[in-house]
């Protein structure tokens, strides 16, 4: 479904990503995982057409989207929604106006039509009844929720999550892991940035480990605990500590 | 030296993007009436919130050049001129000029502080991601808010500031106000009027498309931020004194 081959990014003279080739399949939940600054949300960016790749190809469902204008992407991007980083929710305007954005600038659905669609979405985060609240009036679990919601609102078939727990507590980190395998389960296609390795574990169904703006390893989470590289191992170190210290724990 | 070449290949590459989101203004201004309401909001705050500054600068303005001109014109024994000079000044040169810097630090802040942060927080990305272009969405009706919105403020500070000129001339060069109205008036020529009043109208489209571009290229934090906004509100306001000199040695040799 997606799919970057040699993908190559500079900024100045700074090499961003190196040559990346990346393969997503339909319906999957895949995450890219890597340390800060690694490259992970320039990928996403490349792939919704924010950003375009000095080189290499980017094809979403059979097109490829390098070097299209933001006219000719549009379609293409119409069929993604994204969760940014810091949720990039417009502060301007209050819950039901951010996830009825999209509905209101590109679909021919009436405001009757589109507040019952905002309604619906919003009983499915769990945030029925915050319609009118204004952004700078939420928690960050609940502006997650609310980015989430609008990335949702035009059904898209893929969504993109930019470290969709970064700063939330452990509570709020699981309702949200939560809630994208639940928007999984609706049949769209998931890319997940992180660089936390429980949350990548717990939802993902392959994980591609970035280092340095160069793919490292793929595979499912067996393939990269058995992994020899040694990068692979510094970066699962947490896991085998935990593993580690529960297995400790229980025989004690 | 490498390091003024990098600066200057920026500046051109500055350049190049400016001129690219003119266009994308001219290409997009069909679809203005979408963002209509933004417009009008925009109005509001660039216009009618900005009424008090201006007319209190062209009161001061007009009082100064009063001053300043009757003292020297009453060495000569022609204090009755004033007005000639005060009305021209005013409409002229001093009234777009005054409007126009006070609404380069009020305007081009706002508008560089604004999208600045909207640039930080990724909702210039989002509104992109949405199939939304931040231009029309965004540069289009601040840019006609403050051209529509320029045109009377700077009747105010002309009006203002002839009205003030006129009772400091009363009060401190005991003009009588019929002299200074007479010789207001009669040195007004139409080609005056229109230079005055055709100067606000690329005033405000430069200051508010300058400021909205260093919006645009925010890059990094709050430090940022801060950055971008000085540099829009000194280029947008060095920008209406170069337009002013283009106006007054070009233009009006022209006409």
């Amino acid at each position: 479904m997606i799919e970057l081959s040699n993908v190559s990014l500079e900024f100045g003279d700074r090499p961003i990503l190196k040559d990346i080739s990346l393969s997503i399949n339909e319906g999957e939940i895949a995450i890219i995982l890597g340390p800060s600054g690694a490259g992970k949300s320039s990928i996403l960016k490349i792939i919704l057409g924010l950003w375009q790749p000095d080189s290499g190809k980017v094809t979403v469902d059979g097109i490829n989207i390098a070097g299209m204008s933001e006219v000719q992407i549009l379609p293409i991007r119409s069929k993604m929604g994204i969760v940014f980083q810091a949720n990039a929710l417009f502060d301007s305007l209050n819950v039901e106006d951010n996830v009825a954005y999209f509905l209101r600038e590109h679909s021919k659905l009436n405001s009757k039509d589109i507040r019952n669609k905002v309604s619906e979405i919003l009983s499915f985060v769990n945030l029925k009844g915050t319609e009118k609240i204004y952004i700078d009036q939420l928690s960050g679990g609940m502006k997650k929720r609310v980015a989430i919601a609008r990335a949702l609102s035009f059904d898209p078939e893929i969504i993109l999550y930019d470290e969709p727990t970064t700063g939330l507590d452990p509570i709020n980190s699981k309702s949200i892991l939560d809630l994208i395998k639940r928007v999984s389960n609706r049949g769209a296609t998931s890319v997940v940035v992180t660089h936390i390795l429980n949350d990548a574990i717990s939802i993902g169904d392959t994980l591609s480990v970035i280092n340095e703006g160069a793919v490292v390893q793929t595979g499912t989470v067996h393939d990269l605990l058995n992994s020899k590289n040694p990068f692979i191992k510094d970066f699962f170190y947490e896991v085998y500590q935990d593993a580690a210290l529960l297995k400790k724990t229980i025989s004690e | 030296m490498s390091g003024i070449a990098h600066s200057f290949k920026l500046k051109i590459f500055g350049l190049q993007e400016y001129s690219l989101m003119l266009v994308e203004i001219f290409k997009g201004f069909p679809k203005f009436l979408r963002t209509w309401s933004d417009a009008v909001n925009e109005m509001y705050w660039i216009g009618a919130r900005a009424f008090l500054p201006v007319l209190l600068g062209g009161i001061f303005v007009g009082i100064i050049l009063a001053l300043e001109t009757g003292h020297q014109l009453d060495h000569f024994g022609a204090k009755t001129l004033v007005g000639r000079t005060v009305s021209l000044g005013m409409i002229r040169e001093l009234g777009p000029v005054i409007t126009g810097l006070l609404l380069a630090a009020r305007t081009g802040a706002k508008n560089a502080s604004e999208l600045g942060a909207m640039q930080i927080s990724e909702q210039i990305d989002a509104l992109r991601a949405f199939g939304t272009s931040p231009v029309i969405k965004l540069v289009i009706p601040r840019t006609v808010a403050a051209v529509v919105m320029f045109l009377p403020l700077t009747a105010i500070a002309d009006l203002s500031g002839i009205l003030s000129g006129m009772i400091v001339t009363k009060l401190s060069l005991n003009v009588d106000t019929s002299f200074f109205w007479h010789s207001a008036l009669s040195a007004l020529l139409m080609k005056d009027i229109f230079v005055g009043f055709i100067k606000p109208f690329f005033f405000a489209f430069f200051i508010s498309t300058i400021s909205c571009y260093y919006g645009f290229s925010t890059r990094g934090g709050t430090a940022a931020l801060g950055k971008t906004t000085i540099n829009a509100v000194v280029v947008s306001s060095l920008i209406v004194l170069v337009l002013d000199f283009i106006f007054t040695k070009v233009v009006w040799e022209l006409l």
